[in-house]
């Protein structure tokens, strides 16, 4: 009960400095920097729950948030509805995807999984490039309707949606469905050995990603007001990767650190837009050398104590 | 008594190599048997047959009057055939405690609830209780063989198949082991299948041996038959392996 | 159709020498090399540095920046992936940084635009009505003669043996007295030094720029997963095969569908048949 409370006083502290820090700062343009790392927030979290947990490592995480985003865009361009309606369809068609993907390979082993959603991911970028007619091609679809006229409020509700995902998947994660997920990563074939139907437990955890990440996708570009189709590029992908991993695998709370802290370090750092892959790799090398647990996760088992 | 397990010839090939071949035999409720044979002589392969990790080429298996054709390995586990591995696979970098609690997720035993509380009586019955909290990483090879049985016990089996549980161990975690399957044997009422290539460890725990030589069944019968049976003692002495070591 | 024939050679031969490079490395030591691509880019910008603003005569130029290249590819197996043997991810993730530092690096030290490397050969042939650079069949010829070197090395020599061994079976090589470390390092400066041949070759007809190393990577894994990953003779086979059908892709349908032929083709591997064409195993 002590851990309970620790993590509570914990998650809500973190709350209040997020909910606080726009105030603080009196600036559009950093709320907007803030609101764009809150959806990286809501990206890596869910990334961790499926990958982070059951270890099938998905490189084409970019495939739901793709998705996500460029149905919103084409349900407020395309079909003029409110942007509103944006949110829920982003994850379904991210859902659609996830299924469609995800069952055919996520019976391959490891790198196969992974090389298979990358290539997935990819051939959706490229597919917006050839399409140009119905998807605007490299230029994608500006002139979006935002959900909010003011950006202060575009940011609580991407910190609500953040805070949302992380607790559920959190919970989730602390349930006997992250029991299983670890078990599956463990040892698939032992899992089902142990009665445990590992391929639907892959499928559903694959879906509940892809509908987070989807939904995040949708969020992205209300903020942008506008989506292109690098949306969809294996940057974003790995960028998401290099986050969790910052944050600490497996974790769920870990990569939502990682996440913040690696989207506002090139405006911490001043000047180092241009630099920001670079940063992030010599980071992530320091990390895979000394520290292959992640940063963020460890740090704060430690400032809890030991249960 | 009608019979728990029916196998029927049962036949598996792989590319020009026939595995098992027609392979038939049943088990009765209450029963520990054994299948006796030299390496490569298929033990292994008819277990994944039964458990639904290889596909059958030909022949049926029948449990508790039900076929298990077709099915998948997590379906035959939630009709109460439970099964170990031959090199242990545990959950890695979990606790010995979570690794029983999987066994307690299976649909079989979760709709019952008291899930925690039941893997801990499982643990307590294979003696594993006091190491709850280890990571199984640091198991040492007994403990991990009584972690493999408690994860299949937890699924509430009606049949238990064991596959080589003795491999690997030293002589001083065979008898411990042993009893500890006579125990559950006789407790719970669970009928058992072993696989075992050393002649010695199963005289005393089977009531029937299986023997199976180059994929096929070579004869049925009590223990003490079977280490008079001529093929039998042809398989094993036809080969480089040691005799059969009864004193 | 004669184009066809002949670009689609070139295409194959350019792949073939960068997915064998990375299937080598993966078959031999496990490493899923995400760094390949930028040993493709490091030689095309070592070639780009010599003759330019060093000054250096072409020939010297092409054969140092290959040389250096492998060795970059040894001391970055000596350095960085070894001491992260153990995890997979790892070591996918180093060689992610190595080649994320690479695009970042070029950038920064020479911009955003193309640069230019002189070709070897600069007379075009004419044959049937079609004009075929000189560059471009010196790389076909390179190419082949690049993978019958590979082919003899290691069917001929003892390292070459040594290399057979391990890559069936690590342990026991081991137990056989052979240094699997020296090897590794060995292998990926092959690797390392091939995908830089290519590079240095194709350099005056492609582009040569910061984000060169994506592509070819793409590419390389496309190939090598069709292929089967660890099977030389499969990367061969499925360079041909997708150098050739994005040439009549291109030439049939647009040039703008010949990279998603590489990724339905990988896509359709792992989902159909995931040890490839000729690969041995489905997984690691």
């Amino acid at each position: 009960m002590r851990r309970l409370n620790k993590d509570v006083i914990g998650a809500l502290t973190v709350l209040a400095v997020l909910a606080l820090a726009p105030l603080a700062a009196q600036s559009d343009y950093v709320t907007g920097i803030l609101t764009v790392s809150l959806i990286f927030g809501i990206w890596a979290v869910s990334w961790d729950f499926m990958s982070g947990l059951s270890g099938r490592e998905n490189f084409g995480h970019a495939l739901f948030i793709g998705a996500g985003a460029y149905t919103a865009a084409f349900v407020d361009g395309k079909f003029d509805l409110s942007p509103w309606w944006g949110l829920p369809a982003g994850a379904l068609v991210a859902v659609l995807f996830s299924l469609i993907v995800g069952f055919p390979t996520l019976r391959l082993r490891g790198p196969y999984f992974a090389l298979a959603m990358l290539a997935a991911a990819t051939i959706m970028q490229r597919l917006m490039r050839i399409f140009w007619q119905y998807t605007g091609g490299e230029e994608g679809i500006p002139g979006l309707d935002p959900l909010f006229d003011e950006p202060l409020s575009t940011y609580y509700f991407c910190l609500g949606a953040l805070a949302l995902v992380t607790a559920a998947l959190l919970a989730l994660a602390r349930s006997s469905w992250g029991t299983i997920l670890r078990a599956i990563r463990g040892d698939e074939a032992a899992c089902q050995a142990a009665g445990i139907n590992v391929t639907f437990y892959k499928i559903a955890s694959l879906v509940i990603s892809a509908a987070c990440a989807g939904t995040g996708g949708a969020l992205y570009a209300d903020y942008q007001q506008a989506v292109t189709p690098d949306v969809f590029a294996v940057a974003l992908s790995i960028t998401i990767i290099i986050m969790v991993y910052v944050g600490g695998m497996g974790s769920i709370y870990g990569p939502m650190g990682g996440a913040i802290v690696l989207a506002l370090l090139p405006e911490v750092l001043r000047g180092l837009g241009e630099y920001r892959l670079w940063v992030y790799s010599v980071i992530l090398m320091f990390i895979l050398f000394f520290s292959p647990d992640g940063l963020v996760a460890p740090l704060w088992r430690r400032l809890r104590g030991a249960p | 008594m009608t019979a728990l397990l029916k196998v029927e010839r049962v036949t598996k090939r792989f590319g020009g190599l026939v595995a098992v071949r027609d392979v038939s035999f049943e088990l009765r409720p209450g029963e520990i048997a054994g299948i006796l044979g030299p390496n490569g002589a298929g033990k292994t392969t008819l277990f994944n047959l039964l458990t639904g990790f290889i596909a059958l080429d030909l022949g049926t298996v029948e449990f508790e009057g039900g076929s298990l054709a077709g099915l998948a390995p997590h379906r035959i586990v939630n009709r109460g055939l439970a099964r170990t591995f031959q090199l242990c696979r545990p959950f890695r970098g979990m606790s010995v405690f979570e690794n029983v609690v999987v066994g307690c997720l299976a649909p079989r035993v979760r709709r019952a609830g008291g899930t925690e509380a039941r893997a801990r009586r499982i643990l307590d019955q294979v003696g594993l209780a006091a190491k709850a909290a280890v990571p199984v990483d640091a198991l040492s090879y007994g403990d991990l063989r009584r972690l493999e049985i408690a994860r299949a016990l937890a699924t509430n089996p009606k049949l238990l198949l064991l596959d080589e549980p003795f491999a690997g161990l030293g002589s001083s975690e065979i008898e411990p082991l042993s009893a500890l399957i006579r125990r559950l044997h006789a407790e719970e009422g669970l009928t058992i299948l072993i696989i075992e290539h050393k002649l010695r460890e199963f005289m005393q725990l089977v009531q029937r041996v299986i023997a199976m030589d180059f994929g096929e069944v070579i004869a049925i019968g009590p223990p003490a038959e079977i280490v008079r049976h001529p093929r039998v003692v042809e398989a094993y002495i036809g080969r480089t392996e040691a005799p059969l070591g009864i004193a | 159709m004669f184009n066809i024939l002949v670009y689609g050679a070139v295409t194959s031969a350019i792949y073939a020498m960068l997915a064998v490079g990375f299937t080598l490395i993966f078959g031999v030591a496990r490493i899923l090399n995400l760094a390949h691509g930028a040993f493709y880019g490091l030689g095309a910008y070592a070639a780009y540095v010599m003759t330019g603003p060093l000054h250096w005569p072409l020939p010297l130029a092409a054969v140092a920046a290959v040389l250096l290249v492998a060795g970059f590819g040894a001391a970055m197996e000596r350095v960085l992936v070894r001491p992260l043997r153990q995890s997979a991810l790892a070591v996918l993730m180093i060689t992610l940084a190595v080649a994320l530092i690479f695009e970042q690096g070029m950038f920064l030290l020479f911009g955003s635009e193309a640069r230019n490397v002189p070709a070897f050969v600069t007379d075009t042939w004419t044959y049937s009505g079609l004009d075929i650079s000189g560059q471009r069949l010196l790389t076909l010829a390179v190419g082949v003669l690049v993978l019958c070197l590979l082919y003899l090395f290691i069917q001929k020599t003892r390292a070459g043996a040594a290399i057979l061994a391990i890559s069936q079976d690590p342990e026991g090589a081991q137990y056989m007295g052979i240094p699997a470390n020296r090897l590794y390092s060995l292998v990926m400066a092959l690797s390392a030094g091939i995908a830089a041949t290519a590079g240095v070759l194709t350099a005056p007809f492609l582009t040569v720029q910061p984000t060169m190393d994506l592509l070819p990577m793409v590419k390389a894994f496309a190939i090598v997963i069709v292929g089967g990953l660890g099977s030389i003779p499969g990367s061969i086979l499925a360079a041909l095969l997708l150098g050739y059908s994005e040439t009549v892709v291109a030439y049939t349908v647009s040039p703008a569908w010949t990279e998603i032929v590489s990724l339905i083709a990988v896509l359709l591997t792992l989902i159909l048949r995931p040890a490839g064409l000729l690969g041995k195993r489905a997984a690691f």
